[in-house]
């Protein structure tokens, strides 16, 4: 089997911030359910949680091409 | 996949790759103007819009009948749900052409990924998501600095408030943003999802092709079990064909109507 | 009377729309980080000659990204 072994460094990396990104929405989802009302305040705090998982992704995609 | 088969003693099985996207009609194999099977069908698929939004404004009548409810359902969606929410009361209609023939085209193209005879998502070719990505960016960018000069509109890239040592930086920043990662990560984001969804399905209903004609009676009982997600990959396939007709043309609103805001 | 474009987040639950605009909004800004800090970081290494400036690079546009995506989208 031939390929590059970024790839699969990759792919492994990308399951850490798909379960991060799950578990930071069921939480916003979880609140709002109980509470409608404050969905306004939570709302930045769960785009911010997003962001941060979202960069180590996007950390390792671009990582995985330039190494 | 082959490895394993190979080492069963099977017959080798070529798994679908890229090249699997590359349907000639006429001309040759390799030029670059060879009429190919995607392009027949996005003509095909012009010419279907076109028929059915006649159709259903052939008799209008103010109680609709099914084939004008459709549209009409159909136009509502693109105007309330997107265009005014997005765009702002005032100045949505100029866009509104756009917005409904980027959703309509996009939806009637993914969802010939999966109707029976035809099954190939023509955005799965990227020349047509970088199409439609040209126009939109065209479009975003020309309104705003149409509506607020060069430098009006350079300046409004950064958002008020931000110490002033930091703004070269994210001046930048907004600057690489607008103007090359948003067009490639809309057309990119299209592409991907279609390409990705006609890969799993290929893999899913040729791997069990192969393993139902080919391999032995353990193998067969897999090869069902592969059908049986073939099929249910192609419910999945139709959400995510709708949903990403829609988040281009959202996207394509939200950048329009962010051009044109005039405060932040 | 005409409503602006991009109202702020209601609390009556009716910007769908607005928040998956959002989430790609918060994408493309870290990819833009990304790709323009870790290029300069990319042509000053090969510039001077160094290793690191890539990484470097890449860290100051993703800490770059998140100030602006917190200016943005954390603090209304």
């Amino acid at each position: 089997m031939t390929g590059n072994l970024n790839l699969v460094g990759y792919g492994l990396s990308a399951i850490g911030p798909g379960v991060g990104i799950g578990l930071i929405f069921a939480a916003y989802i979880n609140g709002v359910a109980r509470q409608p009302e404050a969905r306004g305040m939570l709302q930045p705090i769960a785009f911010l949680g997003f962001a941060l998982a979202e960069a180590l992704a996007l950390f390792g995609l671009v990582l995985a091409f330039v190494l | 996949m082959s490895p394993l088969v190979l080492a069963a003693g099977g017959e080798g099985f070529t798994p679908p790759g890229p090249e699997d996207f590359w349907w000639p009609i006429v001309g040759s194999n390799t030029s670059n103007w060879t009429l190919t099977r995607p392009a027949v069908m996005v003509l095909l698929s012009v010419v279907l819009i076109g028929w059915f939004f006649l159709a259903a404004t052939k008799r209008r009548s103010l109680v609709p009948g099914k084939l004008q409810f459709v549209g009409e359902g159909i136009y509502g969606f693109i105007r309330e749900g997107i265009g005014r929410d997005l765009i702002g009361s005032k100045d949505f209609r100029r866009f509104l052409p756009l917005l409904f023939t980027q959703f309509t085209l996009i939806l009637v193209n993914n969802v010939f990924g999966i109707i029976p005879f035809v099954q190939f998502p023509t955005m799965s070719r990227i020349g047509f998501p970088i199409g439609l990505t040209i126009i939109t960016y065209l479009v975003f960018h020309a309104v705003g600095l149409r509506k607020k000069g060069v430098v009006g509109y350079l300046k409004d890239l950064v958002p008020p408030g931000l110490p002033s040592w930091i703004v070269p930086f994210i001046f930048l920043l907004e600057f690489v943003d607008k103007f090359i990662t948003r067009p490639i990560t809309l057309s990119l984001r299209l592409f991907a999802n279609m390409f990705a969804g006609h890969l799993l399905l290929l893999v899913f209903i040729l791997g069990a092709e192969h393993m139902i004609l080919d391999l032995g009676p353990g193998f067969k009982v897999v090869g069902l079990l592969s059908a049986v997600l073939a099929v249910v990959m192609t419910f999945f396939e139709l959400l995510v064909e709708v949903l990403q007709a829609y988040i281009f043309t959202l996207l394509t609103a939200l950048y329009i109507g962010g051009a044109l805001a005039e405060e932040h | 009377m005409s409503t602006p474009a991009r109202k702020p987040p209601s609390d009556d639950g009716r910007d769908g729309p607005l928040e998956e605009a959002r989430a790609w909004g918060i994408t493309s800004y870290l990819l833009a980080g990304l790709l323009t800090f870790g290029g300069i970081g990319l042509l000053l290494d090969r510039w001077l000659g160094t290793t690191w400036l890539v990484l470097v690079g890449l860290l100051v546009g993703v800490g770059l990204a998140f100030y602006l995506i917190w200016f943005r989208y954390g603090t209304r």
